[in-house]
């Protein structure tokens, strides 16, 4: 099962998190992550992994 | 000249600010970043350090407190600093907060539909033609149209409003006193429009930016009308110009690379990337400044406070220690993609989520309807330094008569 954290302080709201996998995160209204899913299912793991890995600021991490 | 050449190794000095770079400005990055991630460009009439690979423009957006926005580094007619451009931390986030929500996400996603709308207006407008100045037609007036619809402004007032942006972003009369006197008197101008149009909105009841400004709170009390007037003056400034020339960039490169063209004209679904991509590889805004806080080392220079820095977001975006081997090469499915065509850190473009919205719609229906297209002959591309507009962009395609309703 995989794990996502999210450290907020670092997020600025580039967006690629919640376009890349709108199922697993969303905006707020400032346009930073919300994190709707923080274990998800294995079917969004792949798209789940690449928001994470496009984060600019490297708010989001995973543990698998 | 070959672009490369404006990085001299000999003497540690680069000039972004030179036509043939802004044309093509990959070979000029790539030497900058191999051999002098810490140049010298003796332009605005003072030295710049000039910041070039990935991770160093990274750690320096991330910074504010090292590398402060609070500064006028340029000067574009403005009487106060632009809010919250020029505005640093902690302060900044205060403004951050009653204008990002203006223009989020979830905010600008419902205006999708009438942008449609807008964007197959505009091709209308010249697609019989089999012919179209790409830039005065279709990249220049889009931005500018939802922009005055945003703020409930007339649209007879495009004209003039496009004329101010250039008269400040690029007044180009050949003389540097010259160029300072037009912006402010731009400046002036610009003031004076959007003081009268706040005024106009007092006390009432509309949707649009200018009357929700009015009615915000930043820290328990009413904005000033000088603070209104400081984001209108950023708004206009960073909402029209940066559109347009991603949008003049995008065209221009997907008229010459038709294998990439067909993948857009083909799959709609790979806009959105592709998007990311155009601003990656072009990366309109070249370069944002910042202006050294406290004493700070990096490759062995020692920055001083004080000193004027580029943080050269191009360069970054090109750079193969984060892109990978084909960090030159576009490539409209590439997947992971952690450009910073829009900054980073906390002054990163607040309004990115428009700017996404504009250029995948105009992107989806200029290729829906207009899939095959080039550069019409012998046309010269010239490429504006700084923010990468093209001056004029002729296009030519197959005409396509219009349905006109009675």
């Amino acid at each position: 099962m995989m794990r996502i954290h999210f450290e907020p302080d670092a997020c600025v709201g580039h967006g690629r998190c919640y376009a890349l996998a709108p199922q697993v995160f969303d905006a707020d209204d400032l346009g930073h992550c919300v994190v709707l899913l923080s274990e998800p299912p294995a079917e969004l793991a792949d798209a789940a992994r690449l928001a994470v890995a496009s984060c600019p600021e490297d708010a989001l991490t995973i543990d698998e | 000249m070959d672009p490369g050449d404006a990085v001299n190794p000999q003497t540690g000095e680069a000039n972004p600010y030179l036509p043939e770079v802004a044309a093509n400005p990959i070979p000029f990055y790539e030497r900058l970043r191999d051999h002098l991630p810490v140049a010298m460009f003796e332009g605005f009439g003072r030295g710049t350090w000039i910041i070039s690979r990935y991770e160093d423009v990274r750690w320096a957006l991330k910074h504010p407190e090292i590398f402060s926005s609070d500064f006028v580094a340029v000067d574009i007619g403005q009487d106060r600093p632009l809010i919250p451009l020029q505005i640093d931390p902690p302060e900044h986030a205060k403004y951050r907060r009653v204008i990002d929500p203006t223009i989020g996400p979830h905010e600008v996603a419902p205006l999708e539909g009438e942008l449609r709308v807008v964007v197959n207006d505009v091709i209308d407008s010249f697609i019989a033609r089999g012919s179209v100045d790409a830039h005065a037609e279709f990249t220049v007036p889009l931005p500018c149209i939802v922009f005055l619809s945003m703020c409930g402004l007339p649209l007879e007032d495009l004209d003039k409003l496009l004329v101010w942006k250039d008269n400040i972003i690029r007044p180009n009369t050949g003389d540097p006193e010259q160029d300072a006197k037009v912006r402010r008197a731009t400046g002036a101008a610009l003031y004076a429009y959007f003081e009268d149009a706040i005024d106009q909105r007092r006390g009432g009841s509309g949707t649009d930016l200018l009357t929700r400004f009015l009615t915000s709170e930043v820290d328990g009390r009413s904005m000033s009308q000088e603070e209104m007037l400081d984001i209108c003056y950023l708004f206009v400034l960073g909402g029209l110009d940066t559109v347009t020339s991603t949008l003049d960039c995008s065209l221009a490169h997907l008229a010459q690379d038709p294998i990439q063209r067909q993948l857009l004209a083909d799959d709609q679904s790979i806009v959105p990337a592709a998007v990311e991509e155009m601003l990656r590889y072009h990366t309109p805004v070249m370069q944002i400044l910042r202006a050294v806080a406290q004493p700070v080392e990096l490759h062995g220079h020692k920055f001083e406070v004080g000193d004027t820095v580029m943080l050269m977001l191009g360069s970054a975006d090109t750079d193969p220690t984060e892109f990978g081997e084909d960090a030159s090469e576009f490539d409209a499915t590439r997947e992971v993609n952690r450009h910073l065509a829009f900054g980073g850190g906390p002054h990163r473009c607040l309004g990115s989520h428009l700017a996404r919205l504009e250029l995948r719609v105009a992107l989806e229906e200029w290729h829906r309807r207009i899939p095959d297209y080039t550069v019409a002959e012998g046309a010269h591309l010239e490429y504006s330094p700084g923010i990468r507009e093209i001056v004029s962009l002729p296009l030519v395609f197959e005409p396509v008569t219009v349905a006109v309703a009675e």
